[in-house]
């Protein structure tokens, strides 16, 4: 952050915080209840005091931490000076049979008193270990997974060494004696960070090979706990305590990003597990997949998490740098396996279990893989303090996590700030064409040809929309589906090649940029031959994707696999070269969001580690020919994304995600175009458009000439509805809604998000001296801010001078 | 339906461990966490857009296996929390309890109905009782098992009830399968109001038919399906729920107890735990594995939606389900049964544009329902309903064309071949002058040429030498036989015999154009008799089915004729049905063309031209092997009926043959994949 950008934001941070309170609902209707699908008030401040740290040995100290370790526990504590808030890595519990042993050695009853430590109630000493532990493994023993961690009462030894005489850089050499496992975590103290890195070749011991997963500080930043107190009047243990719950909350990049709050929940729930950039099929546990009645849930794109506490006085923001591609984020609701704390970490996945089939029947074993998936893990926590109007830090909640991260994207060179200004963009994506079974093989159904196209994009053009931006889904003969992906053939029904051309040039010179739109990643057997193609799951069978429950029964092909990472990045070049000589943009799917490894007899064949640097690498050579518009993509491919397409606006929905919040879009504002799913498909609501405005998205349409039943029975028969005869209004209707607000903003720096009332939301824009506020109105009612009134179901852009 | 319902079982075995991948369609980012489905216009589910979203999740009640809800009038919700053995009274708008009920009383409360005057009723089986409470939670009265006679025998364990205005009772019992309990205000017995017939499927009927008395004793009694749920809507209408199939699992009840849904009810699962009927009728009903559906009030089924996972806590998504509400707002709540808590759904617009043009319909206000189907069809023109709709209200306004398009998408044929008698109707009244003026002319054209061409002949012999030259080409030729065979069977089938007439070549045209004519008429009927569209078709299997029986025929009833003295070649048995299937072939033809220009009324003819083909087809090929094998009437039918049960024999065997081929590419293909796998590492 800039000198003047610091000022700038105490500015606007400043104004904001005193002007929170000048929210007035001038008409009530109803009492708007929120739900998990918006961000409600922040949570209660934290009461904290000065925490001892006796037992702890101050280990290295900077100009805003002082980073201590408590050896027997195995917990690093991190003081923020800033504010005197400590942070432990563990819960620093005490085991329950040392306990006892202390308090009967224990000679006076002011011995008892003063050894007798809070007795933590639903964990046994294996939850206790992992509570305190800096690092956890859980390991393969027959059938089951079992853990074991650093701060284990048995069968583990763990030792603090400094390195190269640096008191920042440090070395955890643990030995699990019990499975034969050695482990060498390094530590590195930054400023306002801890880095902690395990590098896998450094991995040792036989017990290596049934290594499930590593855990990192699991229980950083925990919450809740029950425990029994020692009664000096009575000599015992009371009964079970609840502990002081510290309010606040966990962030998961599910979607767009989901907020965890603590609570004391009556149910036992079910964890949560977020895996980063989606599961790798070729490594689940069966090589077949089947698509059911439920929508799978959504994949975070970026590895990072965080933990609040309190409103806006203490968090710590933490991403993976290495190893994301095998991250999970879990995190595990008061309640769940009766443990009382809300607790959220990081695991990395090493080896796992998968069923080996050995005839076509599906007859099998469960086996594990004989060398475990190479994973360097590295990960670092960001502690911030306060609500940033100091300008030091980043404040300590959901918008200063992102801020935390974007600046560490931006520092990485990921990210780059992009410069625009004036009308907000929209895309149009037309399906063009698909296949249905036919008399003879299969029929291509054309729902909207080359000239269709520019004849919907010039009466778009009449009604005033310029700032447009286009993808051809299904442009090649036959349609999306049963094409190769990298095929370039035209059909005449469609459009000839040389209609395309003269489509794409001629809106070119205005401006209007239209993009071949293709799927790279999935592939089926109609549309290509699957060996040498398709991936192999470590059971050495290719993946399968069963698609009949949620396809009609009729379409020509329901059974999907993945092609290899080798074929999907060569497709793409291939694809591109064909391509670059007519078109200034393309649109990828499928390479933007899909991982698949492959297998053979030998193990890996080729991993998502190598995966991901090949699409790199092979988007670095797309982006230098054409802009790249990507379809929900993973954060390794935002170097190369022009444009982020169905961008994420929920969450998965899990019943204890008490909020959602626009943490991908606060990271990415300003950076690439954003555009919000597909106004056709429940997204077409009054709240929906806000939540476009409130999130900072550009509108986006799916469109066809012809009706969509004409697709009724292909594999597109989930577009439900295309025709642009029915659209024309409402895309004019959102576009003018959206941008009526956005273009305002437009070139301004996203700086706060706060909810003024239940769904009220106030989002601060900057740029330079100047602030802008958007008061986004999900309530039915009016309500008043500093004095501008703000209608139900409507937002308001509000110039700071308008701020009395 | 079959096929999403068999599937079931296996999905949720699979689901429960990898529910989290990628997608590949192409709408991404559904704010529902399952997918509606509805039914296409082949009565298959199919994914729909969203009809329902989650809105709240009610976590903190401490709910212990909860079993059922209702809304009363005042949008409070009533939750019979059994394991705890207590009635929560929740205010949705506030969000808080508003009344806690804990009756000493209670052992397993499961059913609750609150009537419109506020009295509360509980079910208790435990308690074998059926509590009354004041709306102040005051209990009024408590009725235990009726004492009549009548009742004696029978289990009082009420599990559900549904209470009228009159305070007359109708439970839901434990292990009653004589229906549903009727009890007065007072709680005696007056009967049962409905009851589930007993089933006998096919196996059940087969045992029964074969089995001695002491087997029959020894098989479980085949009992009626037992009654799952009751409710009873604002106007006083009963409606049951059923376990056990999926098919009428959904009842409307008159007064005297029978189900006015005069066509099928379909549900998704066979599961159907709960009822619930909003204001304007619509009845939503659940299942226990996780499934909520909509009907119409006519029981048509609107939308289905949510899922069964057991193992993730996502909203939507159940581990049990056993209660279903609606309040005044049109959310739909849920409980979930094992975890405890309770999840609301809110329509989504389009859900309620369906609801609106339906009602509009149902009021008769045919333009406005217009109005608001087409509405509809802008968010999804792939609904049925929305066609439907929109195709029945342009038909009530006259504009039969453009009903006819949307019951066509719709696949409605009945109103289709209605809406299309009244175009063609209105079309042949345009045009019958112009036609019968035409054909007149025509006709005194024809006479007037005939009479001119008296003298010379001259059109006359161009006509016959034309008719010369087609006998010798070589396809026309055989045609024409064909034609001559109809007339006069036997004489041209002696023909065959004496190897004067007839080639192989020849019935091989008539059957490639047989075929060619069978196969258009399998796939391009007019839409109202096109019952199963093309890609709906098992092209393939037509096919080959085609071919295969008419050369399992023509071998076997060679075979069956050499050794019963049949005199005919192989040549001549293959040319036997080719040349008798002349008037099919023609029928098939017919009916073909026809089909576009006749609606349902004008069916019998169409039925009348392929039973005329197939008999004449059928007399004619009898002939052609009587005559050419040179056998009696009696032996004719014996050789055929040989040939019958050779073909079954002969079919059966390909059968075995093709499954030990297919085990054997199977064996062949494992040990070529574990070749590949080991030696070239593939």
């Amino acid at each position: 952050m800039s000198g003047t950008g610091k000022k700038k934001k105490i500015i606007a941070a400043l104004v904001s915080a005193g002007l929170l309170l000048g929210i007035t609902t001038v008409a009530h209707a109803k009492t708007y209840l929120p739900t998990g699908r918006d961000t409600k008030l922040p949570p209660d401040k934290v009461t904290y005091d000065i925490v001892k740290l006796d037992a702890y040995q101050l280990l290295y100290e900077t100009n805003t931490m002082r980073y201590y370790y408590r050896e027997d526990r195995d917990i690093i504590a991190v003081e923020d000076k800033r504010n005197g808030y400590v942070w432990k890595t563990g819960a620093d519990v005490a085991f329950s049979a040392d306990l006892t042993a202390a308090v009967k050695a224990a000679q006076t009853p002011e011995e008892k008193a003063a050894v007798a430590e809070p007795k933590e109630a639903s964990m046994n000493a294996t939850y206790v270990g992992i509570a305190n532990s800096l690092v956890t493994v859980e390991y393969y023993e027959s059938d089951t997974i079992k853990n074991i961690s650093s701060a284990s009462k048995d069968g583990v030894s763990s030792k603090l060494v400094m390195l190269n005489d640096n008191p920042a850089t440090r070395r955890l050499d643990v030995d699990f004696s019990a499975i034969d496992l050695q482990m060498k975590m390094y530590i590195t103290f930054l400023e306002d960070s801890i880095r902690y890195e395990i590098p896998y070749e450094e991995i040792a011991g036989t017990g290596k090979s049934r290594m499930a997963s590593v855990l990192l500080t699991p229980f950083l930043g925990a919450s809740g706990g029950e425990a029994a107190y020692w009664n000096p009047e009575t000599g015992e243990y009371g009964e079970n305590e609840k502990k002081y719950m510290t309010p606040g909350y966990v962030l998961v990049p599910d979607g767009c990003g989901g907020l965890i709050r603590f609570a004391d929940n009556a149910v036992s729930f079910t964890e949560y597990i977020g895996d980063v950039y989606g599961p790798d099929l070729s490594t689940e546990t069966y090589y077949t997949t089947s698509r059911n009645d439920a929508v799978p849930l959504k994949n975070p794109v970026m590895p990072v998490f965080g933990i609040a506490h309190g409103d806006s006085q203490a968090a710590f923001v933490a991403y993976a740098e290495s190893g994301a591609e095998y991250m999970e984020i879990i995190v595990r609701p008061d309640e769940n396996k009766k443990v009382k704390y809300t607790w959220g970490y990081p695991r990395f996945e090493y080896n796992l279990s998968y069923f080996q089939v050995y005839n076509k029947q599906g007859a099998g074993y469960f086996s594990m893989m004989a060398e475990p998936q190479h994973v360097d893990v590295s990960m670092t926590y960001t502690f911030l303090e306060g609500d940033g109007s100091d300008g030091k830090s980043f404040a300590a909640d959901y918008t200063g996590m992102a801020a935390a991260y974007r600046a560490h994207l931006m520092e990485q060179g990921v990210l780059t700030p992009l410069n625009k200004q004036g009308d907000i963009p929209i895309r149009l994506d037309f399906i063009m064409a698909d296949a249905k079974n036919g008399l003879l093989g299969n029929e291509q159904m054309v729902v909207t040809t080359a000239q269709d196209v520019d004849d919907i994009l010039n009466t778009l053009v009449q009604d005033g929309i310029q700032n447009i931006n286009a993808g051809l889904i299904g442009w090649q003969k036959n349609g999306e589906t049963l094409t190769r992906p990298d095929k370039v053939k035209y059909s005449s029904k469609i459009g000839s090649s040389g209609d395309f051309k003269e489509l794409l040039s001629k809106y070119e010179k205005q401006k209007i940029d239209i993009s071949y739109s293709r799927e790279m990643a999935t592939i089926n057997r109609e549309m290509t031959g699957y060996y040498n193609t398709a991936a192999k799951h470590v059971n050495t069978w290719y993946v399968e994707v069963d698609e009949s429950m949620i396809l009609p029964q009729n379409v020509p092909v329901a059974n999907f696999s993945r092609a290899t990472p080798k074929k999907v990045a060569a497709w793409t070049k291939n694809l591109v070269e064909k391509l670059k000589k007519t078109s200034t943009s393309i649109t990828l799917d499928g390479i933007s969001n899909i991982l698949t490894g492959t297998y053979d007899r030998d193990g890996v064949d080729f991993s998502i580690t190598e995966a991901i640097a090949l699409y790199q690498d092979t988007l670095a050579g797309v982006k230098n020919d054409l802009k790249v518009n990507l379809v929900n993509p993973n954060m390794y491919l935002w170097k190369y994304t022009d444009r982020f397409l169905q961008m994420p606006v929920g969450t998965s929905q899990y019943v204890f995600e008490t909020d959602t919040v626009p943490f991908l879009q606060l990271v990415l504002h300003g950076t690439m175009e954003m555009y919000a799913p597909y106004s056709n498909f429940s997204f077409y609501a009054q709240s929906d458009i806000l939540k476009m405005i409130d999130y900072n998205m550009s509108p986006s349409f799916i469109l066809s000439k012809e009706p969509s039943y004409y697709l009724a029975d292909t594999v597109s028969s989930d577009l439900y509805s295309t025709e642009f005869a029915q659209y024309e209004t409402l895309i004019g209707e959102i576009y003018n809604s959206v941008n009526s607000v956005l273009s305002k903003v437009s070139g301004y720096a996203w700086t706060d998000r706060t909810v003024l009332e239940d769904g009220v939301i106030l989002n601060t824009y900057q740029n330079g001296q100047d602030v802008k506020y958007v008061v986004i109105n999900y309530t039915d009612h009016t309500v008043s801010w500093q004095g501008n009134e703000v209608g139900g179901l409507s937002a308001e852009v509000i110039s700071g001078e308008g701020v009395r | 339906m079959k096929k999403r319902r068999t599937r079931t079982a296996w999905v949720l075995l699979l689901a429960s461990l990898f529910l989290g991948f990628c997608e590949t369609s192409t709408v991404l980012a559904s704010q529902a966490t399952s997918y509606t489905y509805t039914l296409d216009d082949n009565d298959d589910f199919v994914r729909t857009q969203d009809a329902y979203l989650p809105e709240r999740t009610i976590t903190d009640l401490g709910l212990k296996n909860p079993q059922d809800l209702f809304i009363d009038r005042e949008n409070m919700l009533y939750i019979a929390d059994s394991g705890n053995r207590r009635i929560i009274k929740y205010n949705i708008h506030e969000g808080r309890v508003e009344m806690e009920l804990a009756h000493a009383g209670f052992t397993t409360p499961r059913g609750l109905f609150v009537t419109e005057a506020g009295d509360l009723y509980v079910a208790d089986a435990g308690a074998k009782t059926v509590f009354r409470f004041s709306k102040e939670f005051e209990l009024k009265e408590a009725f235990e098992k009726p004492d009549t006679p009548l009742f004696s025998d029978t289990n009082f364990e009420p599990n559900k009830i549904a209470v009228d205005k009159n305070g007359n009772m109708y439970i839901i019992g434990e292990g009653v399968y004589s229906g549903v309990i009727q009890l007065s205000h007072t709680g005696d017995f007056l009967g049962y109001f409905t009851v589930n017939k007993s089933k006998v499927n096919f196996s059940e009927a087969l045992q029964r038919l074969i089995f001695s008395r002491e087997q029959l004793e020894n098989m479980l009694d085949v009992v009626p399906t037992t009654f799952s749920n009751v409710f009873l809507d604002h106007q006083g209408i009963i409606y049951t729920t059923t376990m056990g199939d999926f098919r009428n699992a959904v009842k409307k009840h008159n007064t005297s107890g029978g189900n006015m849904f005069k066509e099928t009810v379909f549900s998704i699962s066979e599961n159907i735990a709960d009822i619930y009927v909003d204001m304007q009728g619509i009845i939503y009903s659940c299942s226990t594995t996780g499934l909520v559906d909509v009907h119409s009030p006519s029981g048509e089924l609107i939308f289905s939606f949510g899922s069964n996972q057991s193992n993730m806590d996502v909203a939507g998504l159940y581990s049990s389900l056993p209660s279903v509400a609606v309040d005044m707002d049109g959310n739909v709540w849920t409980a979930d049964g094992d975890k405890g808590y309770l999840i609301s759904f809110r329509p989504t617009d389009y859900a309620l544009m369906v609801y609106e043009a339906m009602a509009l319909y149902e009021q008769g206000l045919y333009e406005e329902s217009m109005d608001k189907w087409n509405e509809v069809l802008r968010l999804n023109q792939m609904s049925v309903l929305a066609h439907d709709g929109v195709g029945k209200a342009y038909f009530h306004a006259g504009r039969y064309e453009e009903a006819m398009e949307h019951f066509k998408v719709a696949g409605n044929r009945s109103y289709y071949s209605e809406a299309f008698w009244e175009v063609r109707n209105a079309k042949i009244q345009k045009v019958l002058p112009v036609v019968f003026i035409l054909v007149v002319v025509l006709f005194i054209m024809m006479k007037v040429v005939s009479f001119l061409d008296r003298r010379k002949r001259r059109i006359k012999n161009a006509k016959e030498a034309v008719s010369a030259q087609i006998a010798k080409l070589p396809v026309l030729r055989d045609l024409q036989f064909a034609k001559k065979i109809c007339k006069s069977p036997s004489n041209m089938y002696y023909e065959i015999r004496r190897h004067r007439a007839g080639s192989v070549v020849g019935a091989t045209a008539i059957y490639a154009i047989f075929f060619v004519i069978y196969m258009l008429y399998q796939t391009k009927k007019g839409f109202i008799y096109q019952y199963v569209a093309v890609e709906d078709m098992d092209i393939g299997g037509i096919v080959v089915g085609f071919f295969v029986l008419l050369l399992l025929f023509i071998l076997c009833n060679w075979l069956v004729t050499s050794i019963t003295d049949g005199d005919g070649t192989l040549a001549q048995v293959y040319m036997i049905p080719a040349y008798g299937s002349l008037p099919l072939l023609v029928a098939l033809f017919l009916i073909t063309v026809c089909s576009y220009g006749m609606t349902y009324n004008e069916s019998f003819l169409l039925t009348l031209m392929l039973l005329v083909g197939a008999a004449w087809s059928i007399i004619l090929i009898f002939l052609g092997f009587l005559t050419v094998h040179d056998y009696s009437g009696r032996e004719t039918v014996k050789s055929i009926i040989l040939t019958v049960i050779f073909m079954m024999i002969a079919a059966v065997m390909v059968v075995i043959v093709m499954i030990m081929c297919e085990d054997l590419y199977e064996f062949l293909y494992t040990v070529g994949q574990e070749v590949l796998r080991n030696v070239w590492n593939r």
